[in-house]
């Protein structure tokens, strides 16, 4: 801990000397008598102090918190020796907000005295963030000398992006092996009615269509469709984001990512992702509560890296890009290099969905009213739907979603478009 | 936990007790010479630790305190009064009060306050006060039997070795501290 003159000091022995000056110069007693209580007090500097010894702790509420929760920081000091004047500057990372108290605290401790005071932290961007530096500058009493040390142990809170419940989601054409949720056009074992087929041995009794059999005169069974579960890959668009922090495109687009990721994984489907960038990131399909812990922490680390290459989703492994796979784009289509990988995917066979978070809207959410804003927002809308219809032309499903508006309003037509019994994969 | 009771109420209360002590710093040199001059150079500082005080700026407080000690100066200059030990003691305490009062403001700015430490800093100043106004009338009693055996011609010397001392001694004393 370093001991350091403070610039008070510096004050009052310019004063002192001043008024020292004026004394001799006026040859006038009372100016001398007028700074002996600054002498007195700069005289406190001869006596050796020294370094206060204390130990300070921090906690938080919660390690977890969605975006716009709030985390409560705790900060407790033990004073070993009495401290007269003790600042503490609390940890207030930045796209963090105070939402109660104060991060900064002024106390006075006496010998063996504890005491903690609390704040509470508005966290609304999604990230990792590190709440272990605290400040601490202790003072002598009269503000002369200072002792400041900053202590630093890793306190992490992950911000998770918010998740909107999901009720409509698009379908996938093609079912995989395991049970899920999805009526398969396959026959087997489920629920859903399917097709009668004459007994065979073998077959239940409780199979047995008895209204068929007593019309056809011979044994008919009752065939069910299986239900099967699927794979749904989320594949992000980090090539490029428009709109005001922590309101991007691409902060929507991991928020709408996120909510699918959670709806999907909620009907037993195996969910993936793939951060599509100027760093390619990606988790292989997965279910359960691990699953969504792996993709969340992608979430978090999802930014836009400009890149100049051009990457290629063939390196993507068969694993994490299963055949079949219903394949979720999430984009503003600012960046053709995305619209070209991402068609490059449905010539290969893959079941994909767009969900174009509107660029226009955002943008237009960030800049002041004006006639002139609003005509450019309109002719960038226009030029805009032609490179949708680019889309549409391809046989590909294609929503643009407006962030003001539910995401479920957006995703309700891509439902409606999808045939009720998917294919067997 | 810390009691952060009424904060607002105690961060004004600081700002007013800094106000107050530089109203003082501009009464006492106008009481002692009741001189336009004198009113003038007081109005400078007192518009100077206003600034200060508003802002919690050190600089401000800094240029105040130096104006207010220079209206003293011409006051006492002009008035030709006899010494007034107690008056002197409280300008001076008035001055180093003043800073005190800003650092403080400055340290609970936006900041919780724990509840012994505005007790703590006042009985300390009270206590500092009171020593310093009994440590003066000491001095100032052994002053009075020394300053008989200082030949007339020589005083001026002395005075002003004495003052270059003083300073040289509390530099020593700051450069010590910081190193």
């Amino acid at each position: 801990m370093n001991g350091r003159v403070t610039p008070l000091t510096v004050s009052l022995l310019t004063v002192t000397a001043w008024a020292v000056s004026l004394a001799v110069l006026s040859a006038r007693p009372e100016l001398v008598v007028a700074a002996l209580p600054l002498v007195l007090a700069l005289a406190t500097l001869i006596v050796r102090r020294g370094v206060p010894e204390y130990s300070v702790t921090l906690q938080r509420s919660i390690d977890r918190i969605f975006e716009g929760e709030i985390v409560t920081v705790t900060i407790a000091v033990t004073a070993a020796s009495g401290i007269p004047l003790m600042q503490l500057l609390g940890p207030l990372p930045r796209d963090t907000e105070l939402a109660g108290g104060h991060h900064r605290a002024m106390l006075t401790l006496g010998p063996g005295e504890t005491t903690s005071f609390h704040y509470e932290l508005r966290c609304s961007v999604r990230g990792v963030y590190d709440l272990g530096t605290i400040v601490v500058r202790a003072r002598d009493r009269w503000g002369l000398r200072a002792w400041e040390r900053r202590h630093a142990e890793r306190t992490l809170v992950r911000v998770y992006p918010r998740v909107v419940p999901l009720r409509s989601l698009p379908r996938p054409l093609h079912t995989q092996s395991s049970t899920g949720d999805y009526v398969s056009g396959a026959l087997g074992e489920g629920i859903e009615p399917g097709d009668i087929r004459q007994f065979a041995p073998g077959d239940r009794i409780r199979q047995v269509n008895w209204r068929a059999s007593l019309r056809l005169g011979s044994l008919y069974v009752t065939q069910h469709h299986r239900e099967r579960n699927a794979h749904v890959v989320l594949m992000l668009d980090t090539l490029a984001e428009v709109g005001a922090a922590a309101d991007t495109t691409l902060d929507f687009a991991v928020r709408a990512a996120a909510s699918l990721a959670t709806a999907y994984l909620a009907r037993k489907d195996r969910v993936g992702l793939v951060t599509y960038g100027g760093t390619t990131d990606w988790v292989r399909p997965g279910s359960g509560r691990i699953q969504y812990e792996r993709l969340a922490d992608t979430f978090l680390r999802a930014s836009v890296a400009f890149t100049y290459v051009t990457k290629d989703l063939a390196l993507v492994p068969t694993r994490v890009l299963p055949p079949h796979a219903l394949v979720i784009a999430l984009t503003p289509l600012l960046d053709r290099r995305f619209a070209k990988a991402a068609l490059d995917l449905a010539a290969r066979g893959f079941d994909l969905v767009v969900l174009v978070v509107s660029p226009v809207s955002v943008t237009r959410a960030a800049l002041p009213p004006s006639v002139t804003n609003d005509l450019a927002c309109r002719l960038w809308r226009l030029m805009r739907r032609v490179h949708l219809d680019d889309f549409r032309r391809h046989g590909v499903p294609v929503v643009e979603w407006n962030p003001a508006e539910p995401l479920e309003t957006a995703l309700a037509g891509l439902a409606r478009r999808r045939p009720r019994l998917a294919t067997a994969g | 936990m810390m009691r952060v009771g009424s904060a607002a109420f105690s961060r004004t209360l600081v700002r007013l007790a800094a106000g107050v002590l530089a109203l003082v710093l501009f009464v006492l040199p106008l009481h002692t010479a009741p001189i336009s001059p004198v009113a003038v150079i007081g109005g400078i500082a007192l518009l100077l630790a206003a600034v200060g005080i508003a802002m919690l700026w050190r600089w401000p407080v800094t240029a105040a305190a130096c104006v207010f000690l220079a209206a003293y100066t011409l006051a006492l200059w002009t008035a030709g009064e006899p010494v007034s030990v107690i008056g002197a003691a409280g300008f001076g305490l008035s001055l180093l009060f003043l800073f005190q009062c800003v650092e403080l403001g400055r340290c609970v700015d936006r900041a919780e306050v724990g509840a012994g430490a505005y007790r703590s800093h006042v009985v300390a100043w009270i206590g500092f006060g009171l020593g310093t106004l009994a440590g003066t009338m000491a001095v100032m009693a052994v002053a009075g039997v020394g300053a008989a055996s200082i030949p007339f011609a020589a005083a001026p010397v002395v005075a002003a070795v004495g003052a270059v001392g003083v300073i040289l001694a509390l530099v020593a004393a700051v450069r010590g501290a910081g190193s």
